[in-house]
């Protein structure tokens, strides 16, 4: 490893934290003995157990990148508000755990002072799951935090407020190697590339094992090659469908291109088993360009379909359940968005996805 | 056993010595060549994970990552500055 | 932040607007960590170049793992040179993501005196990110890491970091003890945590109910959703109340029905428990009266992933109940022969998932030692092109020995 000498003694292998050590009182007390919950307002939840306790959650968003500066005043809020026991949500929100009803205004208009919004419950726009985006990122074909912070100031109403039909889950991957998995979310925002890998003919033979990275190739476009009498690859451009295997595993085959890289937007998806199966999200626009700081164009596509969903969907349909009932045809007229050579699926299980019947609304 | 683990793990350190910038190897890749070599009766699955630990637990191999983890003999790396 | 001459025009520009904004965070950082000066930098000229500048790295890690760390370097060091190196650390994270303020501040200390002081509260599979630090400050933060009582988690081909729900810590729909359950996992698997021995990553993840409130259905290769085998419990009181309370229990909770097991006669609910699917809808509607039954436990599922490399897939079914108490033992068992088969015929970077739609489920499920059932399948086959196999066939004269 390249790093400094170990320690003399180290441990290992302790795996993280035993989770009983960091539960509020109340929750210990009435572990598995849960009886109902509701939602008190927007952004607070409360659960009644069997012995009658009462624990309220206050839910707020967060930009999930955080500084310790901001984890530190969430302890102090907690500490101040609810003896110092607090949780993180699985889409990056912060919730506060009170047992003191009296509490909850008080924390949240301190909360709302220092920038951070209460919501995400129920029928709102809960926070968007995203991944590193440059930020952080090697093969990202997009921002993720940028995107995000842009969608969310346009949405910040749908988040304070449950007046949806039903869920509705977004979540940002900056490629296709989708560290989000974001493939079944109601709205998925997905970056890509659009130009195969350029390869760095003299560092390739220097950095990469030419029988695994042609063995990457999902499509089989990558074969040997010889350059400058020294072994190489060459890839065979129409058969690359740009999703960058090659580059996880060959530093020398980047596909970045600041001209061609962009987002994709995917709709409909879902993991919830509630009424219909979950599903996978299906493309609704197949590109569009980076435009930062502010992705003015995915802004407003993504405000779009939020609104038009919002508009037509009944009651407890999600995004996804919504366009089976009025169609595919529908939700592009609806929309506005164009159909295209694109949306229709090449891949593997391409067939799955045409329409085998008659069943066409006129 | 016949086949100690130190043996095991001495043996491991030469293949990826020998293969080192034209092939990685990974753990279950390095355990099928050690049990193709002396068979199942003289060494088991466990030995050849216990070899390998040997390896890493020493500094003499290092895993590696791309797309998938590798273990190979430290080096420096190639993205990282001069 | 920006004293030292970092302009930042393009970044400000997310400084603005309601949604809390990470470029503050960043700038937050950099008053107490100069290396967040460099990010700032290098991530305005991303925004300007419409382009990442970050360079993967392989190596980098803390002696004896193989996973818990992303090496990151930069590819404009020489402007940047604070973030040359900047390596994120995965820390595994209690189960559903509880802390008290006092173990929050201790992981805040460790970060400020190793690293850039940022972080992400979580990351996508559920650790806590500390996000950039240097090659020789790895080991000195898993040390102070580890004094703490808290241990790296996966990257690279291991057994990923297990999350889970929030359970039964605060939820009346879990089914099974999801945090015990993660925390079990991921103590037992320790080893296979830290050292990847296996062809590509493996996920677990732990929901509670069939509303999958940690997407585990699609994101993790092994998912264990809670659900029921006995009647959905029923509080007609409760049920009578939501109506009166204008609730329209036919055409809010039995029209959306998926398999219409209810009706409702304008005074009593009735369900008919043999039809249902435990979709979790009416229950979801009408908490205070619906609630899963009392015979408790989970399905287990196989094979989920994002689309790299053969395409996305969703879990499957692979056993369809277990009950709650058993749940550990059977994964443990499970695990261990998927485990060996996938570490056996699994090619690089093959996922499981991937693995079975190469091979086949019956031919998986002949390696793990399960049988078949309907409840495996959305319908049976529709390709008569069926692989009978040998022993089936009745020996032709003169064939038998």
């Amino acid at each position: 490893m390249t790093t400094t000498p170990a320690p003399a003694k180290r441990i290992t292998d302790i795996g993280p934290p035993h989770y009983e050590k960091f539960l509020h009182p109340l929750i210990k007390k009435n572990y598995g003995q849960w009886k109902y919950h509701e939602s008190v307002a927007s952004g607070v939840l409360r659960h009644v157990a069997e012995s009658g306790d009462e624990i309220y959650s206050v839910r707020a968003g967060s930009p999930r990148l955080l500084s310790t500066a901001t984890i530190r005043l969430f302890a102090d809020l907690a500490e101040k508000y609810c003896g110092g026991y607090l949780r993180f949500t699985s889409r990056n929100n912060v919730e506060f755990l009170l047992d003191d009803r009296a509490k909850i205004e008080p924390l949240k208009k301190e909360l709302l002072a220092l920038g951070f919004p209460v919501g995400g419950t129920n029928n709102a726009i809960s926070n968007i799951v995203h991944t590193q985006g440059w930020v952080h990122c090697h093969s990202s074909a997009t921002d993720a935090s940028g995107i995000v912070k842009s969608v969310m100031d346009a949405l910040h109403d749908r988040f304070t407020h449950e007046d949806l039909p039903a869920k509705l889950r977004i979540a940002l991957a900056c490629c296709l190697n989708m560290c989000g998995a974001v493939h079944c979310s109601d709205i998925a925002i997905l970056g890509v590339h659009r130009m195969p890998p350029q390869i760095s003919k003299e560092t390739l033979p220097k950095v990469c094992e030419i029988p695994t990275l042609i063995a990457s190739c999902p499509t089989g476009a990558i074969r040997s090659a010889t350059y400058d009498g020294k072994p190489s690859v060459e890839v065979t451009e129409e058969q690359c469908m740009f999703c960058a295997n090659c580059y996880t595993v060959c530093p020398a085959m980047p596909l970045n291109d600041p001209e061609n890289d962009g987002i994709s937007i995917w709709v409909g998806g879902k993991v919830s088993n509630a009424r219909s199966a979950p599903k996978f999200s299906k493309l609704a626009i197949p590109f569009i360009p980076n435009n930062p700081p502010r992705w003015p164009e995915v802004v407003d596509a993504v405000v779009n379909i939020v609104n038009v969903y919002a508009k037509h969907a009944r009651k407890y349909q999600r995004m996804g359940e919504w366009i089976e009932r009025i169609g595919w045809p529908r939700f592009f007229e609806l929309t506005g968005i164009p159909f295209t050579r694109y949306h229709i699926d090449d891949f593997r299980y391409a067939g799955t996805t045409y329409a085998r019947s008659t069943h066409i609304r006129f | 056993m016949a086949v100690t683990v130190e043996q095991l793990a001495e043996e491991m350190y030469e293949m990826i010595k020998e293969a080192m910038g034209k092939k990685s190897f990974k753990a279950t890749d390095l355990a099928k060549a050690m049990i193709a070599k002396y068979g199942e009766a003289e060494v088991s699955k466990d030995d050849c994970k216990h070899a390998i630990r040997v390896l890493i637990d020493t500094g003499r191999c290092v895993y590696s990552y791309f797309g998938g983890s590798y273990i190979t003999l430290p080096h420096k790396e190639g993205a990282a500055p001069d | 932040m920006a004293d030292e001459g970092v302009k930042t025009t393009l970044l400000d520009e997310l400084e603005k607007g309601p949604w809390p904004s990470f470029v503050k965070e960043i700038k937050k950082a950099s008053e107490t960590s100069p290396v967040c000066d460099d990010l700032l930098g290098q991530l305005e000229l991303s925004y300007e170049e419409k382009k990442g500048h970050w360079k993967h790295g392989g190596i980098v890690g803390v002696m004896g793992y193989g996973g818990g760390v992303i090496g990151r370097y930069s590819d404009v060091p020489e402007k940047f040179p604070n973030v040359a190196h900047f390596h994120t650390l995965r820390v595994n994270h209690p189960a559903g993501w509880f802390y008290t303020s006092d173990a929050l501040r201790t992981l805040c200390n460790i970060w400020e005196r190793h690293g850039s002081g940022l972080t992400n509260m979580h990351g996508s599979t559920g650790d806590i990110i500390f996000l950039g630090t240097k090659t020789d400050e790895l080991e000195p933060t898993f040390a102070d890491l580890t004094k703490a009582g808290f241990d790296l988690g996966g990257s690279g081909s291991v057994m990923r970091t297990p999350s889970c729900c929030v359970g039964q810590a605060r939820c009346e729909w879990a089914c099974y003890d999801t945090m015990k359950l993660c925390y079990e996992l991921t103590q037992t698997y320790q080893d296979e945590l830290h050292r990847p021995a296996f062809p590509y990553k493996y996920k677990f993840k732990c929901a509670g109910c069939p509303n999958d409130c940690v997407a585990s259905i699609a994101r993790s290769d092994c998912s264990i959703i809670g659900t029921w085998k006995d009647d959905i419990q029923q509080d007609d009181a409760a049920v009578a109340e939501y109506a009166a309370l204008g609730l329209d229990i036919q055409k809010d909770v039995c029209d959306n029905c998926p398999t219409k097991c209810m009706a409702w006669d304008g005074k009593k609910l009735t369900i008919d428990n043999h039809e249902c699917v435990r979709c979790m809808h009416c229950i979801n509607v009408m908490p205070k009266a619906l609630r899963p039954g009392k015979e408790r436990g989970a399905t287990i599922l196989i094979g989920a992933k994002a689309p790299i490399i053969q395409g996305a897939l969703l879990s499957s079914v692979l056993i369809p109940f277990v009950p709650a108490d058993e749940l550990l033992e059977t994964l443990k068992e499970l695990t261990g022969r998927i485990w060996e088969f996938w570490s056996e015929y699994g090619k690089n970077r093959e996922r499981v998932g991937e693995l079975i739609q190469r091979v086949g489920m019956a031919n998986f499920l002949d390696a793990i030692g399960l049988e078949p059932t309907p409840e495996m399948v959305a319908a049976p086959r529709d390709n008569p092109y069926i692989f009978f196999q040998k022993e089936d066939g009745k020996p032709k004269d003169g064939d038998g020995q």
